[in-house]
């Protein structure tokens, strides 16, 4: 697999505080990447720095062989800064095809792609309006489709969904699904299902120090362990549930939310553990193989 | 971060003519801007002319004209366009603080810089957005300059050949003498936090700064060679057209390189 982008040694100080300390990973083309953080952590300072708005204090990065902001990345990366908004003084049409053109399409083709991309978040009758006269939700729709402009083959999309509603915010999904055979992506964001879903590195921020974790979960974890969610609270679910042969530990990580470590050598753990809800007469929501996105970094970042 | 594409750098450039003659704003601005000429049209460059036809009025011109070095002016049959002349030497510049005063500062503050930054280079957005600035008040004087010519032609048709040549002569001197204003503005853009605060400092710059190399200059007069700091220094000589070449060309070109030279440095580093 081509490494797209490889961060050694990267430490980003604001003058006495330390925004991002020391971080070094690499992400290679394929699966969408997550960028994952609590409030602070670093994340749109590292968003940042692979953007080319800030210089880091050490340490190199490197994007498809040139450094952030090199013009020859222009159209090959693309990016959905936090907070960025288009100029109010021009039609959404008049912009996106002023970017185009700067990529470096004719005229007429940035027109086309201008509302090529429009189509895509879903938002062509909008087109010749400006962005002052677009509900918050549709100015965000409208600058992720900025960042889709051309055919970049990184798109950096921080916060994307944070203020859209929940069908936007799906459908912003599905378009992040369907297009990640183009483009490599990379996603910031606090909704973790949404990431854990659509991603297959996680890249965790804590206090500008970075660990990474795998949302579609390790051979190791897959055996090991279970998440179930129930549609209610039962009774005694943690001691019952340790009446099961294969079962090791149960405990509630969250509100009707049990993990469940098991014995590696039983490979048919879920079809046991289902008869067992089932023949107990309590119903379940979702069942999740390993421990969910959240879980991981919940139990880290309380480390 | 500091290549120069010339497609690139044009299209900025032709970005910032659109902002300002298709956008409402900007067609606000230009139709202030027409209305205040229509008066200076009107009255003292339509005046220029009975002033100097008139032989008590002349010789009144003539001394005051003499005493502050314009006497040159009187010469020209062109009457109309010494008045224009010295009225567009003194106000583009003040006028250009004002529309120049958002380059980058408004873009930077609401995140539009980083959507470009993503497709041109910072360099290509400054010198790009400096020379859409300087299209658009080389456009403003030309349209000023042919309405003076047509006022001038209506009064006396012969004129209009030696007219348009010195018209067109003075369009490019005008051109030259706002462009480190420009240079100004876009140096105070990378480190103003508004348009506005662009402005004031600007403002202050002009102010404060006079005073005190005033009172360097007064202890050391060697000091007041710090008077070419500012942009606008050969103006007075240039109204009287007694300024040598460099002093009208060369030194506005010198210092508008070097403002943008230092405006580039601090952009280059600067966070967006």
């Amino acid at each position: 697999m081509s490494t797209l982008i490889q961060a050694q040694s990267l430490t980003k100080r604001y003058g006495s505080k330390l925004a991002l300390d020391d971080v070094s990973f690499e992400i290679t083309k394929g699966a969408p990447v997550a960028l994952v953080g609590p409030n602070g952590a670093g994340k749109t300072t590292l968003f940042s720095l692979l953007c080319g708005y800030i210089l880091p204090t050490h340490g190199q990065l490197n994007i498809l062989g040139q450094k952030p902001g090199s013009s020859a990345l222009f159209g090959k990366l693309s990016a959905l800064p936090q907070d960025a908004q288009l100029d109010p003084r021009f039609s959404i049409t008049h912009q996106l095809a002023f970017y185009g053109q700067l990529q470096g399409l004719s005229a007429k083709q940035s027109q086309t792609e201008a509302l090529r991309v429009l189509d895509l978040v879903g938002l062509t009758e909008v087109a010749q309006q400006r962005s002052d006269d677009l509900s918050h939700g549709m100015r965000k729709r409208v600058t992720i489709g900025q960042a889709l402009i051309g055919k970049p083959e990184i798109v950096m999309l921080d916060e994307a969904t944070a203020g859209l509603d929940p069908i936007h915010a799906r459908e912003v999904r599905e378009l992040v699904a369907n297009l990640s055979d183009e483009a490599t992506f990379i996603l910031s964001s606090h909704d973790l299902t949404e990431l854990e879903r659509l991603c297959g590195q996680v890249l965790h921020l804590n206090k500008g120090t970075l660990t990474e974790h795998q949302a579609n979960n390790t051979q190791q974890q897959t055996q090991h362990f279970m998440t179930i969610l129930f549609a209610q609270n039962y009774d005694h679910i943690e001691r019952t549930i340790q009446t099961l042969p294969a079962v090791s530990r149960v405990y509630m990580s969250q509100a009707k939310e049990y993990v469940i470590e098991y014995q590696k050598s039983d490979d048919l753990f879920d079809i046991d553990l289902l008869n067992f809800c089932h023949q107990q007469g309590w119903r379940y929501r979702h069942l999740v193989n390993g421990h969910t996105l959240e879980n991981q970094i919940f139990t880290q970042e309380k480390v | 971060m500091s290549q120069l594409h010339p497609q690139r750098l044009i299209k900025i450039a032709q970005f910032e003519l659109v902002r300002l003659f298709l956008t409402k704003r900007g067609l606000l601005a230009v139709a202030a801007f027409t209305i205040c000429w229509l008066l200076v049209l009107r009255y003292p460059i339509g005046q220029a002319v009975s002033i100097i036809s008139s032989p008590e009025m002349a010789e009144l011109a003539k001394q005051v004209f003499g005493a502050i070095g314009l006497s040159k002016l009187l010469d020209w049959p062109e009457a109309e366009l010494a008045m224009y002349w010295l009225i567009a030497l003194y106000s583009f510049p003040c006028f250009c603080l004002f529309i120049c005063s958002d380059q980058i500062v408004g873009d930077k503050q609401r995140g539009t810089l980083r959507f470009l930054t993503l497709r041109a280079t910072r360099n290509e957005i400054l010198l790009g957005r400096f020379l859409g600035q300087v299209l658009i008040l080389a456009a403003l004087m030309a349209v000023t300059l042919i309405a003076t010519l047509a006022v001038m032609v209506f009064r006396d048709a012969s004129l209009l050949m030696h007219g348009l040549s010195r018209g067109f002569i003075m369009l490019c001197y005008l051109i030259v003498a706002v462009m480190p204003f420009i240079a100004l503005m876009a140096l105070l853009n990378t480190f103003a936090r508004s348009a506005r605060l662009a402005l004031v400092l600007a403002i202050l710059f002009f102010a404060l700064g006079n005073i005190v190399i005033g009172i360097l200059a007064w202890q050391i007069p060697a000091l007041s060679v710090l008077d070419y700091l500012f942009p606008g220094v050969q103006l007075d000589q240039m109204a009287g057209q007694n300024s040598s070449m460099f002093s009208s060309l060369g030194i506005p070109l010198l210092q508008s390189a070097i403002l943008l030279l230092v405006a580039q440095r601090i952009f280059l580093r600067s966070s967006l």
